[in-house]
């Protein structure tokens, strides 16, 4: 009884093809937003740490743009994931492809945002290249799990380094602890889009619930930009 | 006292010029208080970018903050503060 109950929930909380359109194109809005809002900031000031957050934005507004195209592929044809498109569909490889590669970018972008001064402009070049391995990679083995592994890996990777810069800074007060759980938990959240994309099945029961933190934490920082550059 | 970044010796060097609308390069060099190498290459800089223009009146250089320029001045503090927002 109980089972069923928590299956009706489940139902409940699976979005349908208009809560995924209304997900991304405003997670899409919001990233392109945060992209077009900073534009004169950058034209004026021509700081390299604006202009790979801007960039890091733009890359997510792609992502999601491929995303929402896996998403209505996945849900039209009733696919269990992703791996059963990827055989059948070469439009579908592609996307998983510039999903994959566009999604990875944007986190490493802002990471760089936060480490540029730390780290050579070669490091840039490395990030393009793990991007397009991760990506190549996860459409030529066609398992799903290699790349959520690979993005576990990943994640585990940027926490450490979101740690480590927020020890760095800690005389600054709680502003930057601020800053770097709204960074966790928008790459976490970024994660738990990946798996929702490649093993649809494992986190249905909570889809509502990860689209909204997702979307409240772009629109936190959304708000965060505008309140700074006052457009 | 610290040492300045680059976005703050620009609003300085920017600063100098809105408060003497007619100043020359050397007392412009004088008051930013930064080495003559420097200087010329945050002043090639902010011509290049459009900060700034040399205007010639009676055969002297003189030197104009452009549109661009009073804009930057303006947004100046909304941009430090993006920086320090977001630990750019």
């Amino acid at each position: 009884m109980l089972f069923e109950g928590g299956q009706g929930l489940g139902k409940i909380l699976k979005a349908g093809l208009p809560a995924e359109f209304i997900y991304s194109f405003a997670i899409i809005v919001c990233s392109l937003m945060i992209y077009f809002g900073t534009k004169e900031i950058y034209q004026l000031s021509s700081h390299k740490g604006i202009k790979y957050f801007r960039q890091a934005f733009l890359f997510f507004a792609f992502a999601y743009f491929f995303r929402s195209f896996l998403k209505v592929i996945i849900i039209y044809f009733n696919f269990h994931g992703i791996i059963q498109i990827c055989p059948r569909f070469i439009i579908g490889s592609v996307l998983l492809f510039l999903f994959l590669y566009f999604g990875s970018m944007a986190v490493f972008y802002l990471l760089y945002s936060v480490l540029w001064k730390k780290l050579s402009h070669y490091t840039l070049y490395l990030f393009h290249l793990i991007a397009f391995m991760i990506a190549i990679f996860s459409v030529l083995l066609d398992n799903p799990l290699v790349y959520l592994g690979v993005n576990i890996i990943l994640f585990v990777f940027i926490l450490i380094s979101v740690y480590f810069l927020y020890k760095e800074s800690k005389g600054k007060g709680k502003k930057k602890l601020n800053l770097c759980t709204i960074y966790f938990l928008l790459l976490f959240f970024w994660l738990l889009n990946i798996i929702d994309i490649l093993i649809p099945s494992i986190l249905q029961s909570f889809q509502i619930f990860i689209y909204i933190i997702s979307l409240g934490i772009f629109l936190l920082i959304l708000y965060k930009v505008l309140k700074k550059v006052g457009s | 006292m610290l040492r300045r970044g680059k976005l703050e010796i620009i609003r300085d060097i920017l600063k100098i010029l809105q408060d003497n609308p007619r100043i020359k390069p050397t007392p412009l060099l004088r008051k930013s208080g930064i080495s003559s190498s420097r200087f010329k290459c945050y002043y090639n800089e902010l011509i290049v970018k459009g900060f700034i223009k040399e205007i010639k009146v009676k055969e002297r250089k003189n030197i104009k903050l452009t549109d661009k320029g009073f804009r930057f001045l303006e947004k100046y503090k909304s941009i430090a503060d993006f920086i320090d927002e977001f630990e750019l």
